[in-house]
């Protein structure tokens, strides 16, 4: 699998012109503040859903993903905290049951911003390559004087 | 060296085994002993690929049972992790002479009982964790390695024997 990895179909079967819903599922209140710190450089917005992992097995945690990401009738995005995490191998896992929903770890809030963006305009699978892109393009090592 | 730590966990391979876990006792395998995954196609690729750099065998009880001793003679250290107590006293029954598990992480479910903030037990759980006490295995609730240490029984009066 790679860094985005998606289930059955997925990115093949959203509607022309609709926009890609997401979900973001991460540990504790990680989720909240992510959206909450996008909405300062944002403004408002609706229509992005989140799940803490927060005392939820894996099992619970995945029946969780499902409830929302079976609901999308064309596939949609998860977006989750780290590759290996209960969010994220739950979030395959469910991905496994839904249609055509595209994983993507490592969320960050740059690519969220970029998701906000570009949802009513991108395919999923467009949209979660550039995402990829995104974040990684944002993490930099910059040195000061004597660094 | 092998064996380095036998888990239980419903998270399975999930963030404190890599990270807290991972980073303490440097593991280059880790067996996944669970028959529903194991049995599930894209479920096992999920967590065969959940562990950069370590080799991830995610197998059932029995062919765990049965390949135990080879890997505890084997170069390198590995984990174990199975989803609850039901499945290690499988193992155990099926042959795997595992001293000691650490329970890391039995989630609220209806039916349940709070021990600890991670870990919660019914009726089964508690029969099976006797079992387990009763063949002489040691069970260490801790979460990660930075908390305290404590054994099941005394923490829950229900699995005493």
């Amino acid at each position: 699998m790679s860094a985005s990895a998606g289930g059955p179909a997925a990115g093949n079967g959203r509607a022309a012109g609709g926009r890609v819903p997401a979900l973001l599922v991460t540990h504790a209140g990680l989720a909240p503040a992510l959206l909450e710190a996008a909405k300062r450089v944002y403004g408002p917005f609706e229509g992005v859903e989140m799940i803490s992992n927060e005392g939820l097995s894996r099992d619970a945690l995945q029946e969780r993903i499902v409830s929302i990401a079976g609901g999308w009738p064309a596939g949609g995005l998860v977006l989750t905290d780290f590759w290996g995490g209960s969010c994220h191998t739950s979030g395959l896992a469910a991905a496994g049951s839904c249609h055509g929903v595209v994983i993507l770890s490592g969320v960050n809030l740059p690519m969220l911003l970029d998701y906000l963006h570009n949802r009513d305009t991108m395919d999923i699978s467009t949209l979660a390559e550039r995402l990829q892109q995104k974040g990684r393009d944002s993490i930099r090592v910059q040195r000061g004087p004597g660094a | 060296m092998s064996w380095l730590l036998h888990r239980i966990d419903d998270r399975l391979i999930h963030g404190q085994v890599l990270v807290a876990w991972g980073a303490r006792l440097s593991p280059v395998r880790m067996w996944l002993v669970d028959d529903a995954v194991a049995a599930n196609d894209w479920e096992r690729q999920v967590y065969e690929a959940a562990a950069p750099g370590i080799e991830v065998h995610v197998v059932g009880v029995a062919e765990a049972a049965a390949a135990w001793a080879g890997e505890a003679a084997a170069a390198g250290g590995a984990f174990l992790i199975v989803r609850d107590l039901a499945t290690a006293r499988r193992l155990v029954e099926a042959g795997a002479p595992v001293g000691e598990f650490n329970v890391g992480g039995l989630h609220y479910a209806p039916g349940k009982t709070k021990v600890a903030e991670y870990v919660y037990l019914d009726d089964a759980d508690r029969a099976d964790a006797r079992a387990l006490l009763a063949r002489g295995v040691t069970l260490e609730v801790r979460d990660v390695p930075a908390s305290r240490r404590h054994g099941l029984q005394e923490m829950d009066p229900g699995v005493r024997p």
